[in-house]
């Protein structure tokens, strides 16, 4: 493992969620499509089974992805437009980071104790 | 200090893939990464294999992975190591034998960027004037020695090969700002192709690697920036 710093570990998170979120989109799109075949269709099924503890943990994952990925791009941004983002570029990282846990934890707080509960 | 040393080390003729070896040496705190590397060879094992030449930080030959970061084996010294040191070769070239690489695909890269003055104007009597603030411009990028240590710690550039990498985009960055030059156009041709300046994802390993202490994730964007304000 080559032992970069921030910029790597900033660079390969923002790979890792790019393509987890172009995943999920697909799955989403395909969930969401089923609509089409109705009520007696299998969208209901569907619905039934994302609702197990699994794949709620999941969407608490992919939530995190689009926070991180948002705030992660707009640090991009402004290292691509400015021209004082470069050297700022750990510190903004880091406000990412701060910001992502910021935004993350009102949404534990919201649905973990549902997912413990076992409500669907 | 007590050092153990391991290299990876590479026979073409003999082994099939890389393989570490563990070296026991007594080693000044004083002393540099090549200096240990040069004791061993003479003392120890002279089937060794690696490229130095100026030994002071300036020829460049000397750039391999360092406890896990691309380094100069030239600057950097034991004490800030440890007991525990081992090197690699490059990544992202072929390795020929033990820490040496082949450097050709670096260098057709740097070529690609036609890294010399390009004017075609006649010369003047006395010198092409440039102010101090022009030459200030590009001041930084003037300082690179083609170690490949900015390139070969680009991910990237481990995954595709193709892309020109930080060292041509900094010697191109060199000539494209020096208000003498005439060339910048062709050079941002070429590094507005697909394998080109646009590959970057500005992951800073280039400028946390530089040994010359390159601002050169900030050259690439304003590389970036050039290209993108000149097409409008």
């Amino acid at each position: 493992m080559y032992r970069g710093r921030e910029g790597q570990w900033a660079f390969v998170l923002h790979r890792i969620t790019g393509v987890a979120l172009a995943l999920y989109l697909l799955l989403h799109v395909f969930d969401i499509g089923l609509v089409m075949y109705g009520p007696k269709g299998p969208f209901n099924a569907f619905l039934a089974f994302y609702h197990q503890w699994p794949f709620r943990i999941g969407l608490v994952l992919v939530m995190a992805a689009v926070v991180y990925h948002g705030l992660n791009g707009l640090r991009i941004i402004l290292m691509d437009f400015t021209s004082w983002g470069v050297r700022y570029q750990r510190s903004l990282w880091y406000g990412v980071l701060t910001l992502t846990t910021g935004i993350g934890i009102p949404i534990l707080i919201k649905v973990v104790p549902e997912i413990l509960a076992g409500k669907v | 200090m007590n050092v153990t040393f391991r290299i990876k080390r590479f026979d073409p003729e003999k082994d099939a893939r890389p393989h570490w070896q563990e070296f026991k040496i007594e080693a000044g705190p004083m002393d540099r990464v090549l200096d240990v590397l040069n004791e061993l060879k003479w003392e120890q094992d002279g089937s060794i294999s690696y490229r130095r030449s100026c030994a002071h930080g300036i020829c460049g030959s000397d750039a391999m992975v360092i406890n896990g970061v691309n380094r100069l084996a030239c600057k950097v010294l034991v004490k800030d190591l440890g007991n525990e040191i081992a090197v690699e070769p490059l990544r992202g070239l072929p390795v020929l034998k033990d820490l040496i690489v082949d450097m050709e695909p670096f260098f057709d890269a740097y070529k690609a960027v036609l890294p010399y003055f390009i004017n075609d104007d006649p010369a003047p009597v006395a010198e092409r004037y440039q102010s101090v603030e022009d030459r200030e411009r590009f001041d930084a990028t003037t300082k690179c020695i083609l170690c490949a240590a900015c390139t070969t710690s680009c991910p990237v550039f481990w995954t595709n090969g193709r892309y020109l990498g930080p060292a041509a985009i900094v010697n191109a960055h060199r000539f494209i700002f020096d208000s003498r030059d005439q060339g910048a156009d062709q050079r941002l041709q070429t590094l507005n192709q697909v394998n080109g300046l646009w590959r970057c994802r500005t992951a800073y390993n280039c400028t946390e690697a530089c040994p010359r202490g390159i601002p050169i994730t900030q050259a690439i964007e304003e590389v970036k920036r050039e290209l993108l304000w000149r097409r409008n």
